[in-house]
């Protein structure tokens, strides 16, 4: 039988859809029967929500205007190859 | 209606990269570069992995005649990425080895009884959504410590998984794990992301 030791070692293969047949089945089962073991598998899930809001913060202008810059730059030395327009 | 003009858009881009086209090369820029900072971000600070994305750029110049086109360019230039990230660490921080025999954080599997039962339950409680949460500074601090205490394979696990949505193959590709290595990363460090945001909304400390 699944203990909820057995079920937190697994949880995130459950949440990712990585368990098959029985074992899935056998976690369904436990989670219908285990308030604790759903609010583990909600914590896990909502934490990690909440760092993916925390790192989708986007780079800004000036960043991307940098990178441009240093590209430039080294397109201008780089070296012809086979295959460039002549 | 179909607008297609090239059967496949990205090898269109990638054959005028090669070409070493410049407006192919803004293009890029501005469509990868994002990706490529938040990968960098979990591994440095922001001013480094800044450093780091535009001198992968000027490295990507030479090296995209070598790309064959075996995985995606996104997940390319991740790799990439995430390689010079890990040489840089490597000089001035010890990776911490990773028990991948062990699908429990230790301080979670003490919270269980000797039958295996919970002894000490999950008590997180969510009344908002992560964005408003995130709103919070000290919560979003705390996270920032946290997330870069990570070791760094766990770390980048999460985030290449998570954030940037790479399917588990990219993510084993890119990091050099096994794809059962992959989940403990995951596992793992979902748990301490847990733990952490539980203290400190048990305690109000980070």
């Amino acid at each position: 039988m699944l203990m909820c030791k057995d079920l937190a070692g697994i949880a995130s293969d459950y949440i990712d859809g990585e368990l098959t047949g029985r074992r899935n089945l056998s976690v369904k089962m436990h989670l219908m029967m285990c308030k604790h073991c759903r609010s583990f598998i909600g914590n896990l899930r909502a934490s990690t929500d909440l760092m993916k809001a925390h790192s989708s913060s986007k780079p800004d202008g000036e960043f991307i205007r940098r990178i441009d810059e240093r590209v430039a730059e080294a397109l201008k030395t780089r070296k012809p190859r086979d295959g460039d327009n002549e | 209606m179909n607008t297609a003009v090239h059967p496949d858009p990205q090898g269109s881009l990638i054959e005028d990269l090669k070409r070493g086209d410049s407006s192919a090369y803004k293009k890029a820029v501005r469509e990868y570069s994002p990706g490529m900072l938040a990968v960098a971000r979990f591994y440095l600070d922001y001013s480094s992995a800044e450093e780091i994305v535009q001198d992968c750029w000027v490295t990507v110049i030479d090296a995209i005649h070598k790309f064959e086109g075996r995985s995606g360019l996104k997940t390319w230039l991740h790799r990439i990425v995430a390689n010079r990230c890990k040489n840089k660490l490597r000089s001035s921080k010890r990776e911490v080895a990773i028990d991948f025999s062990e699908s429990l954080e230790p301080e979670l599997a003490n919270r269980f009884n000797a039958t295996g039962r919970w002894d000490l339950p999950p008590s997180l409680k969510f009344h908002e959504s992560a964005d408003t949460l995130m709103e919070n500074d000290a919560l979003s601090d705390c996270l920032d410590k946290h997330l870069s205490a990570l070791p760094e394979t766990q770390r980048s696990a999460l985030m290449l998984y998570e954030a940037h949505q790479h399917k588990s193959e990219d993510v084993c590709n890119i990091l050099d794990v096994s794809a059962s290595n992959l989940r403990v990363l995951l596992h793992r460090a979902r748990q301490k992301i847990f733990l952490m945001v539980e203290t400190f909304q048990e305690t109000g400390e980070c």
